[in-house]
């Protein structure tokens, strides 16, 4: 099954920057979870483990042809789908949601998994359709999506709701779809938003955006975060206050530094420099697999690529935009670097898709 | 197949530049917050975990001239809200109100007066809280129930007893006007003298406040300290009060409150040769612990609307007519203007009739032919009618002013009032009239326009016993910044005057007799002492006006005793004085009591007891009463 040539096609550059990115979120986690009075804490190492799993979860990706876990994407996306039912009705709720399968080691998260299952069942979808997708295929591409998308909304865990979107959008877009329903989804997207307000939001998620249209109205609520994110980005400066020197995050000004707000304690801690580095890297990351999208030998490939990369990108801008204050906030987590076992492992996983599919661009 | 591929190849493309166009706007953005706008967040971030904390500095601590505490500090906590961490102002109150046992309302009018102040500013809820309160509230902190309520540890003047309220006087948070004023560099919220030495030592009593910079974290708690920079203590006082002598001037008045004669009064005594203050009191007094910790609306209330006026201070602020302690100014200025020699005699026959009118003396008998010694000793009035009438005004102003009447006595106390001693300058200038020779003999026995207040009656004595040198009195004596006591030297006389030792000796005399032979003052006898003292009975009113009045006031004479001893060698002098004490006597009854202290401490003697209002013995007869007629209220019988 995994010939020996093929390892010589694994883009080794790609790995590297993901390494260099998860190393970048162990150690911010480390500072900011740092306290002197009780010592150290032990979610770095926790993380850890959850990279080592995810590696492994890697080289299982990698190691089987994409195509096989295509042919079987229809049992991926139903035993995903049913998780998330089980966590419907027995997850484990943490902070008002129940989005948790408790397991010895840590807490199964099976909505991040979910993304990898649309990838998938989007992918062998549209790739087995030719030409430019009808509006029947973009119906049934959009029915896949919303029944994961709506059982995590239902959690609820909006954000992670959301990032299923782009993976949709992503696939139906490459595999043909024309500018003008694109245009018309946004118009109608634009026409829900305030339906959506009205019936669908709950409170905080209101007061989340209106707060962001004006963060000082509530300086102490919900514009708290935000205000206090933009002070901890913009007080890093070019170079930074140094590593778990930073005041914002150390200090607890900032909510949920290692996780939402990981981005903006490396700002703080290691300036605009560090901001350059980490930006680079993802940029770096997307590229390349967009390189991979290129190079993948057939339809098939090139659409999975695209839908785990959607996700992934979609997530990784909008949590970089929130954590300078500049988007409302929102329970994103920040692909490869926020703490988080079943984030870090999901991704991981979707990364040895991506490998997979250049790596045997040669095959047939 | 390859149009479809070209397809997908030039999508791809398109997703590449949008990508790469939204990190170069997420770059530039981050740019702009971190190069651009740093230094604004920097500060915004140094402002979040970073306070700066006064560390209030205690007020020098005051001792009496031998070393004992007459003011010091306690620690007292006082709780505040910081509102700069507070999420829900109303939550906050209502808690802190349900801990500390308050009413929410009233805590909630406190926040109020104080919001436009900056949040970073702690706003007191509580001075000098219970320790019940303080437990409280550090428990419900510790739960983070009340992040946003400090407790802070103060230091509290404290007034460990009673006495010489007026003259120590008392704190309270500096006033606007004060803080316009400037000097001294007073903040609002500063604790400032506001009376007394309190308020003229302010500046030397008040030491540096320090200030500590901590680390706190996201909700308001104290991580570490930056750097602290310790408060400066006050410089230490010691006054020229003589504490046992001092207690004994509270314990007489205390007793003569109790007998019922009066609780109003003022008493000064003084080392004639330097003017230092031995004693000093005017009663009714108020606690001045009651300012120390911010003063409650309802004591505040009951203080200034008082008709008693407690917080008057009469020995330097109340103004009386002399009466006869008035005779020895009319005596000197007729000696030494060459007018009388001690042995003038007058012929006092119980009344004397000058320009026309009659002019009665108290003794209806009359003294018969008398001369100065015993016209003192006797407080004849006809005699000094007599004499007064040969001195005329002026020269009695002239000798009167001399001696300290009259004029302010420069004492290092706040508002002090002058007194007045009629001249024929100050009648033209004031009333623009000409002086009546016939308006000379009532002042000749102290009455008419003249007016002193205590202490310058205590200043005349001085003067009268160390020759002629007009002392300034004080109450400072040394200070001590910390580097050791330099003792404060004695502020120069405001006068001097050359007095014939003999013609001064006549007066003496008399005064001597007054306490030790038939006179007035027999009661302020110490044996082997020879005090000398006279004392004075004036009136409130005219016996006429008083027998008219329908009226609740308090229309009694008011009572002096002034008084130095020993005779030959002066060691002390001063003045006791009793509002509505009917007669001097009575104040020499007080008086001898600070005199018995006295000489007992300087003689090593044990000290006396506190005099009860049996002890004292006062003498209620008021010759006038019987008269008077029964106030308008009382309902007859």
């Amino acid at each position: 099954m995994f010939e020996r040539r093929l390892y010589y096609h694994i883009d080794w550059a790609l790995v590297m920057a993901v390494v260099a990115l998860c190393t970048l979120g162990v150690l911010m986690i480390y500072s900011t979870t740092f306290d002197p009075t009780r010592g150290t804490s032990r979610m770095y190492v926790t993380q850890l483990y959850a990279i080592v799993i995810g590696m492994g979860a890697l080289v299982f990706m990698l190691s089987i042809d994409y195509r096989t876990f295509t042919d079987k994407s229809h049992l991926i996306y139903i035993g995903v789908c049913a998780l998330l039912l089980y966590v419907m009705f027995f997850g484990m709720v943490q902070m008002g949601a129940r989005r948790w399968i408790p397991l010895r080691v840590f807490n199964l998260q099976p909505s991040e998994f979910a993304k990898i299952a649309v990838a998938l069942v989007l992918a062998k979808f549209y790739g087995e359709n030719r030409g430019t997708p009808s509006w029947t295929d973009l119906a049934i591409g959009g029915v896949l999506t919303a029944v994961p998308l709506l059982l995590i909304a239902k959690e609820p865990d909006l954000g992670t709701a959301v990032t299923l979107m782009p993976v949709f959008l992503a696939v139906a877009y490459l595999a043909g779809m024309r500018m003008r329903i694109l245009g018309l989804m946004f118009l109608c997207l634009l026409l829900a938003a305030p339906v959506a307000w009205k019936f669908a939001l709950k409170d905080y998620q209101k007061s989340r955006v209106s707060t962001f249209l004006d963060p000082s109205q509530d300086a102490k609520g919900a514009g708290y975060q935000q205000i206090q994110a933009r002070i901890t980005v913009g007080s890093g400066g070019l170079s930074g206050k140094g590593f778990r020197q930073g005041t914002q995050g150390q200090l607890r000004f900032l909510p949920v530094a290692h996780n939402d707000f990981i981005f903006s304690v490396l700002a703080e801690e290691q300036g605009f420099a560090g901001v350059l580095v980490a930006l680079g890297l993802y940029l770096f990351v997307i590229l390349r697999a967009l390189e991979a999208a290129r190079l993948a030998k057939d339809r098939l490939g090139s659409y999975l690529v695209l839908g785990v990369l959607a996700s992934f990108t979609f997530q990784v801008v909008y949590n970089i935009t929130m954590s300078a204050g500049l988007a409302p906030v929102k329970g994103l987590t920040l692909p490869l670097m926020s703490y988080g076992g079943s984030s870090m492992i999901a991704t991981l996983a979707g990364f040895g898709l991506i490998l997979n599919v250049r790596m045997r661009r040669f095959t047939n | 197949m390859m149009t479809e591929r070209r397809g997908i190849g030039s999508r791809l493309s398109i997703l590449q530049y949008v990508i790469t166009v939204i990190f170069s706007i997420l770059a530039v953005s981050f740019w702009v917050l971190q190069v651009v706008e740093h230094a604004k967040f920097e500060e915004m971030a140094e402002n979040n975990h970073q306070r700066t904390l006064a560390l209030r500095a205690p007020r020098g601590i005051v001792f009496d001239r031998a070393g004992k505490v007459l003011v010091e500090n306690r620690h007292s906590y006082s709780i505040s809200i910081v509102r700069e961490h507070t999420k829900d102002l109303n939550r906050t109150i209502r808690l802190l109100a349900g801990v500390l046992g308050m009413d929410e309302a009233g805590v909630r009018t406190i926040v109020e007066r104080h919001r436009r102040e900056p949040t970073y500013r702690p706003i007191t809820i509580v001075q000098d809280a219970t320790l019940a309160q303080v437990s409280a509230v550090k428990a419900r902190r510790l739960d983070f129930e009340l992040p946003d309520v400090v407790v802070e540890e103060v230091p509290t003047r404290q007034y460990p007893e009673t006495m010489a309220a007026h003259a120590f006087g008392y704190v309270g948070e500096v006033n606007d006007a004060q803080v316009a004023a400037g000097g001294e560099g007073l903040k609002s919220g500063d604790i400032v003298g506001q009376s007394g030495i309190e308020k003229i030592y302010n500046a030397m009593l008040m030491g540096e406040d320090g200030a500590k910079r901590v680390v706190v974290n996201s909700v308001g708690r104290e991580i570490r300290t930056l750097e602290e920079d310790p408060p400066t203590e006050g410089k230490r006082l010691q006054l020229t009060i003589d504490y046992d002598l001092q207690k004994s001037v509270e314990d007489a008045f205390d007793a003569t409150e109790a007998a019922g004669l009066t609780n109003a009064g003022a008493a000064v005594v003084l080392d004639p040769s330097t003017g230092d203050v031995l004693a000093f009191t005017s009663r009714p007094a108020y606690d001045p612990n009651a300012f120390a910790a911010g003063i409650d609306r309802a004591t505040w209330a009951s203080l200034t609307t008082d008709e008693q006026r407690p917080l008057n201070d009469r020995a330097i602020q109340g103004r009386y007519s002399p009466g006869s302690t008035f005779k020895m100014a009319v005596a000197l200025a007729a000696l030494e203007e060459g007018v009388i020699t001690p042995d003038f005699h007058a012929h006092c026959g119980g009344s004397a009739v000058f320009y026309g009118r009659p002019f009665a003396c108290w003794q209806k008998r009359g003294h018969g032919s008398i001369d100065l010694r015993h016209a003192i000793e006797q407080s004849c009035d006809v005699y000094f009618y007599t004499v007064a009438n040969m001195v005329g005004i002026d020269r009695i102003n002239k000798w009167a002013t001399a001696l300290g009447l009259g004029m302010l006595s420069g004492i290092d106390l706040p508002n002090e009032v002058q007194g007045l001693v009629p001249s024929t300058e100050w009648k033209m200038r004031t009333r623009h009239e000409k002086w009546y020779a016939g308006e000379t003999i009532s002042v000749g026995i102290g009455q008419g326009q003249v007016s002193v207040t205590p202490v310058s009656m205590a200043v005349y004595m001085a003067t009268l016993a160390n020759g002629g040198t007009r002392v300034t009195p004080h109450l400072l004596k040394a200070v001590d910044d910390g580097t050791g006591w330099k003792p404060v030297p004695a502020p120069k006389p405001q006068s001097t005057v050359d007095i014939d030792p003999e013609k001064l000796q006549a007066i003496r005399d008399g005064l001597w007799m007054v306490v030790n032979s038939a006179g007035t003052g027999n009661r302020a006898k110490i044996a082997g002492k020879d005090v000398s003292g006279k004392t004075g009975s004036a009136q409130v009113i005219s016996n006429a006006g008083r027998l008219a009045a329908r009226t609740n006031k308090d229309l009694r004479d008011n009572g002096w005793f002034v008084f130095f001893a020993p005779r030959d060698k002066p060691t002390m002098a001063g003045v006791v004085f009793l509002e509505h004490g009917i007669h001097g006597p009575n104040a020499a009854r007080v008086a001898h009591h600070i005199l018995d202290t006295f000489f007992a401490k300087q003689d090593g003697r044990p000290l006396p007891p506190p005099p009860t209002k049996e002890s004292l013995q006062f003498d209620f007869s008021d010759a006038l009463a019987k008269k008077q007629r029964p106030p308008a209220d009382t309902t007859d019988r």
